[in-house]
């Protein structure tokens, strides 16, 4: 059987919801942009395509009606691909690199589009209808509000206030310089409005932000909890898409291959404490790639929330020299469906730029979830 | 007479305070608005002096702007780059500096750039207008006028207009219309005298009052009580006032007005400064926008707060008295009875009444042409409630000449030609004014004005009872009024509203509902409520929810059109009512809300589903069976009142075709000509059908007031109405499947009620709201 590979990265500007500059874009137009952007990067031949996964985390209104197979005929793509509509809440379009490499491995296809889309200004984050179990809502957290979450694990790991803005402000930081050295050009897909303003870089980062502004802010979840909007990733429109394909019709093909799959998994823990899900994605994925936590370089630690990053930096034994280095989700946005397909792209990239050899993407995911991928450079 | 489509783009020049205000206002009307100010000397924006402004308005409180979409209508730039523009605008106002010299050189350059034709006024409150066009063509004196707006331009309803001899009659009633149809402003024409009316008489009273203080060893806070409400003067009396409107400006208005006003004015004799205050502005306590005033508040390490006054012997702050020193029919009203008291009250009210009221009626015809002209400016611009010729009325002119004579202070001569007649009275249902002339006229109504006040002087009611009155204003249409103390609605008013509609059906073709208090209403009767809690009566509760869901709804489906008309606070009940009409015409200073929750209940008389039928109804809204029912639970149990029409609009109390009237005395004849338009052909609503999420939904509702609990914004009691409320919009026990009528939602909004009347926490609200006239955060 044939390596499954990255052969390709791309994604959209990332802007705050509502106010950004994306607020009036609608989610199909921007994938249907993003992957066309990512077809022209990677040279892959359209027609060889066999399926365009779509991972979002609220596909209803203009991210309903399977919008999967909406964006093959948007961007004016071959008919023969088809289109699935993947949820995981956030950890959908890292789940859709998942079901790509499980259908190369298993001889159904050779070339995959894996990617993931959400317009939160647009769409919100509870859906239109929210209409939960009453019987369910009872008895579980199923239902839990995401910033209850991370005030819980917050309090469960004894996160104070500051560790968590200290982390926010690195994070803030380390995007800056990202943006000062032009590292996120590469992956980003210009989008233009109709009236001609080209969108090209993110608009969510604050690199001068300080611990003081942030120790200013008011608590954002709970009045004697820990948790503001500076230590949360912010609510964002954007997309990510990664081409995934097998070794082999890279070689055939000429494409660039950045990095091979070499292991993923999926786990569950409680759903008040769904930050930690990394935790036990990352140590099944490590398990099945036969390596340990010092044998991985790279991560990309999806920052739903500082406290559920830290914790979950602590349960793995995490170095944070080797955290999101191009800064990662407080900084940059939490475009909840798009997330995984972007931070296993940004592995990729990272495994390429840094020439390490492995590296790990995780994320937590609502209603207690972790998603974790590894990756080898190629 | 033109019309006033005639303007359709202003430019207003010169962006502080009255400017921008002013900008801002004309686009409430929904005008665009072409606001310029000077290039600033630092920084690459030059437009950013004209851009801060409107920035600010936006964060200002009370806002200026009606509402957010409003600010948009506001363009911005500066004189050098962009005063061509005015070309394409129909009115330009200037509210620059005060300087004559500036103004001049302003207006000779908007000479070489204006349409002629068209009309160009100053907002200026003391430089003459016969100065301000001098050098200018004999077109510019044409088109030119003065219009003096009252701070903030949104709320004061008083404009003066002051024409030159060289002032084109057309010109004049094109702004004069514009100002009362769109701005809502009521014009007041004043002769070209030094202060025109309002600040006239308003600064001598101010001085006269300050004066007295000093002389007579009156406190600030005896002063505000005696000067305040006895004399029908906002609460703030006169050194709260001064606060307000900032003591440094004090020096300013006696400045100008000792310039202008020829040598032997009476006020040339009383205009004089204190130390102590001199001091308070250098030391910058220069009232609320300062470190404070003749009153500030001093925080407590606790948090608390404390009203402190300032002794004006020692300069010291204190704590602030309350001294309760004016008594009986004094307090209320009887002026002859407050200005005769014995002692500091009387002595205090008659030295400010006196003199004030002598110069006021010495500026007659000086000032203005009639008494009614100084009466409305003094009731409109410093929101007196009677004009300076009403309180003579309530003194008598010939008592107030005897003891104006016996202190050897001047008596005007108006004041000697009224002898023992009174300046207004009503003759053949007709209130008449006494002219210069010595004989009384009709006060005549501009077009389209149409006021209640006038009809009862003419007529009596159709029927009346202690809550309300049906009245006929004419042309087949009954106006209901609400009579009750603050407007309340009890029981009275349901049943007068059920002899209505038999009325109305039998021999009218239109019902308005409308009145003439401060308020609309502030809602169901809370103390009569509470009565019936405290007893446990529990079922004329019940009949007074049922009564009321009865009245309304009759109303609602009666075979006539029903408008209401709301203005000011329209809460609860009061609001409830206008949901359950065919329109609403309201007024553009309406506060409509659902407050209920803030009395621990929910909306009883059908607002929950008129409420969710408004929200189903936006188009803008997603489909299916939750955002209608999100909106309609968000809006109610925040108890959110719309600031304006405008946002009641945003907020869906009102719905896109309603009306809104910009002048509060054209809202009558709206109202009344909105309804007689849907009379041809009127078929009463259908009845709403409602496909409610059920427990499902309301699951959904109290996973966020749950998070708002943590997040310390609700109250453990808020959780439990918020509870009920969920319970009434999801439809109870529904299923997604079922459909529900509007009597199933009315029963649901009942039991609701009911179970929160009996809830300790919620009769806890009620009583703290009736004592404190605040919520209870229980």
């Amino acid at each position: 059987m044939s390596d499954v590979v990255i052969a390709g990265y791309a994604r959209s500007p990332f802007h705050f919801a509502y106010k950004g500059a994306l607020a009036k874009v609608r989610p199909d137009d921007l994938a249907a942009n993003t992957v066309l952007g990512l077809i022209e990067r990677t040279g892959v031949k359209p027609e060889d395509i066999e399926d365009l996964l779509m991972g979002c985390a609220f596909p209803e209104g203009e991210q309903g009606f399977n919008i999967a197979r909406l964006v093959v005929l948007l961007a004016d793509l071959p008919l023969s691909i088809g289109g699935m509509t993947l949820n995981r809440f956030c950890g959908s379009s890292m789940s859709a690199v998942h079901y790509a490499a499980g259908q190369i491995a298993c001889g159904a296809g050779e070339v995959f589009i894996a990617a993931g889309v959400e317009s939160m200004s647009r769409v919100p984050m509870t859906g239109f209808n929210p209409m939960p179990n009453p019987a369910l809502a009872e008895k579980s957290a199923a239902y839990i509000g995401m910033g209850d979450t991370a005030e819980n694990v917050a309090s469960k790991y004894g996160l104070s206030r500051e560790e968590q803005e200290a982390f926010a402000v690195r994070s803030q930081q380390k995007a800056g310089e990202a943006i000062k050295k032009g590292a996120f050009k590469d992956e980003i897909v210009p989008y233009t409005l109709p009236d001609g303003t080209v969108i090209d870089s993110d608009g969510t980062p604050r690199p001068d932000t300080t611990a003081e502004a942030l120790a200013g802010l008011k608590l954002a979840f709970d009045e004697n909890g820990t948790v503001t909007a500076g230590t949360a990733s912010p609510l964002t429109d954007g997309c990510a898409a990664v081409l995934v394909c097998s070794a082999d019709y890279a070689a055939k093909n000429g494409l660039k291959v950045m990095a091979k799959i070499k292991s993923m998994a999926i786990s569950g823990c409680a759903p008040e404490i769904m930050g930690i899900g990394p935790v036990a994605s990352s140590q099944k994925a490590l398990a099945r790639a036969d390596l340990t936590i010092d044998d991985i370089d790279i991560v990309e630690l999806n920052e739903a929330f500082s406290s559920q990053s830290l914790a979950s930096m602590r349960d793995l034994g995490l170095d944070e020299a080797k955290v999101n280095l191009d800064g990662g989700a407080i900084a940059i946005g939490h475009p909840l469906g798009a997330t995984g397909a972007r931070i296993v792209g940004k592995a990729a990239s990272l495994l390429q730029r840094e020439g390490k050899r492995y590296s790990l993407s995780t994320q937590c995911i609502g209603g207690g979830q972790g998603i974790a991928t590894i990756l080898e450079n190629a | 007479m033109m019309t006033d489509a005639t303007i359709k783009k202003v430019c207003v020049i010169g962006a502080g305070t009255m400017g921008a205000g002013i900008a801002a206002q004309i686009a409430n009307a929904g005008v665009p608005v072409l606001l310029l100010d000077i290039v600033p000397k630092d920084g690459d924006n030059r437009n950013a002096i004209a851009e801060g402004a409107v920035k600010k308005m936006l964060k200002t409180d009370p806002a200026p702007f009606m509402g957010k979409r409003a600010a948009k209508l506001v363009e911005t730039g500066n004189i050098e780059d962009d005063l061509a523009k005015v070309a394409e605008c129909d009115w330009v106002v200037e509210a620059i500096i005060e300087r004559l010299d500036i103004k001049q050189n302003l207006y000779a350059k908007l000479e070489e750039v204006r349409t002629p034709g068209t009309a160009v006024s100053s907002n200026t409150s003391t430089i003459p207008l016969e100065q301000l066009t001098d050098g200018r063509s004999d077109q510019f004196k044409q088109d030119f006028l003065i219009t003096h707006f009252f701070n903030p331009p949104r709320y004061m309803r008083l404009i003066e207009l002051v024409a030159g001899p060289m002032t084109n009659p057309t010109t004049l009633e094109m702004v004069r219309d514009f100002v009362d149809r769109k701005l809502g402003k009521t014009p007041v024409d004043a002769e070209d005298s030094p202060g025109f009316i309002a600040n006239r008489v308003g600064t001598f009273w101010i001085q006269q009052a300050v004066n007295s203080a000093f002389d007579l060893g009156v406190s600030v806070e005896e002063a505000d009580e005696i000067g305040g409400k006895p004399m029908g003067v906002p609460k703030t009396g006169i050194f709260g006032l001064i606060d307000l409107i900032g003591i440094d400006l004090m020096p300013h208005l006696m400045k100008s007005l000792t310039s202008t006003l020829p040598a032997e004015d009476w006020y040339q004799k009383i205009a004089r400064s204190e130390k102590l205050i001199e001091d308070m502005i250098a030391e910058g306590y220069t009232g609320r926008k300062g470190k404070g005033g003749f009153y500030k508040l001093e925080k407590g390490a606790d948090g608390s707060r404390t009203k402190m006054a300032k002794d004006l012997q020692s300069g010291e702050y204190r704590k602030a008295a309350r001294p309760g020193l004016v008594r009986g029919s004094a307090a209320k009203g009887d002026l002859a009875k407050l200005i005769s008291t014995k002692g500091k009250v009387g002595e205090y009210a008659w030295a400010v009444l006196g003199p004030t009221l002598s110069y006021a009626a010495s500026i007659v015809p000086e000032a203005t042409a009639t008494i009614v002209g100084v009466d409305d400016a003094m009731k409109l611009g410093y929101n007196w409630k009677f004009g300076p010729f009403e309180m003579i009325d309530k003194i008598g002119a010939a008592k107030l000449v005897e003891r104006l004579e016996a202190g050897n202070m001047p008596v005007p001569e108006i004041l000697k030609m009224a002898g023992d007649r009174s300046f207004y009275r009503i003759e053949n249902g007709k209130r008449q004014y006494l002219g210069t002339d010595g004989e009384y006229h009709d006060i005549v109504r501009p077009d389209g004005v149409l006021l209640l006040e006038d009809i009862k002087l003419a007529s009596e009611p159709l029927m009346a009872n202690g809550s309300a009155a049906l009245w006929d204003v004419g042309d087949g249409v009954v106006a209901l009024e609400f009579t009750g103390k603050m407007n309340a609605l009890d029981e009275q008013v349901m049943k007068l509203i059920q002899k209505a509609i038999a009325l109305v059906k039998k021999d009218y073709k239109a019902l308005v509902v409308y009145n003439e208090g401060p308020n609309f209403s502030a809602g169901a009767n809370l103390g009569l409520a509470m009565f019936a809690l405290n007893i446990a009566a529990w079922s004329e509760v019940e009949k007074l929810v049922k009564g009321g869901q009865d009245a309304y709804k009759a109303l609602k489906y009666a075979p006539f059109p029903v408008v209401s008309a709301p203005f000011g606070m329209t809460l609860g009940g009061g609001c409830e009512i206008c949901l359950n009409s065919d329109a609403i015409q309201a007024h553009a200073e309406t506060y409509i809300g659902l407050v209920e929750t803030g009395v621990g209940i929910v909306p009883g008389w059908g607002g929950c589903g008129e409420m969710l039928t408004r929200w189903e109804e936006n188009p803008r809204q997603p489909k299916g069976p939750m955002p209608a029912v999100s909106k309609a639970f968000e809006i109610i149990s925040t108890a959110t009142v719309a600031k304006s029409a405008t946002e009641a609009k945003e907020l869906g109390f009102l719905r896109k075709d309603d009306g809104v009237t910009m002048n509060r005395d054209r809202l009558l004849h709206d109202a009344k000509q909105r309804a007689l338009a849907m009379v041809d052909g009127y078929d009463a609503p259908k009845k709403p059908e409602y496909h409610l999420p059920g427990p499902t939904g309301k699951a959904a509702l109290m996973l966020a007031v749950e998070s708002f609990r943590k997040r310390g914004i609700a109250t453990p009691h808020d959780e439990v109405v918020a509870g009920e409320l969920a319970t009434v919009l999801t439809g109870g026990d529904t299923d997604i499947t079922q459909v529900l009528s509007e009597a199933d939602l009315l029963k649901l909004e009942r039991e609701a009620f009911m179970r929160l009347v009996r809830n300790p926490n919620s009769q806890a609200r009620v009583e703290h709201m009736l004592e404190t006239g605040k919520p209870l955060r229980n």
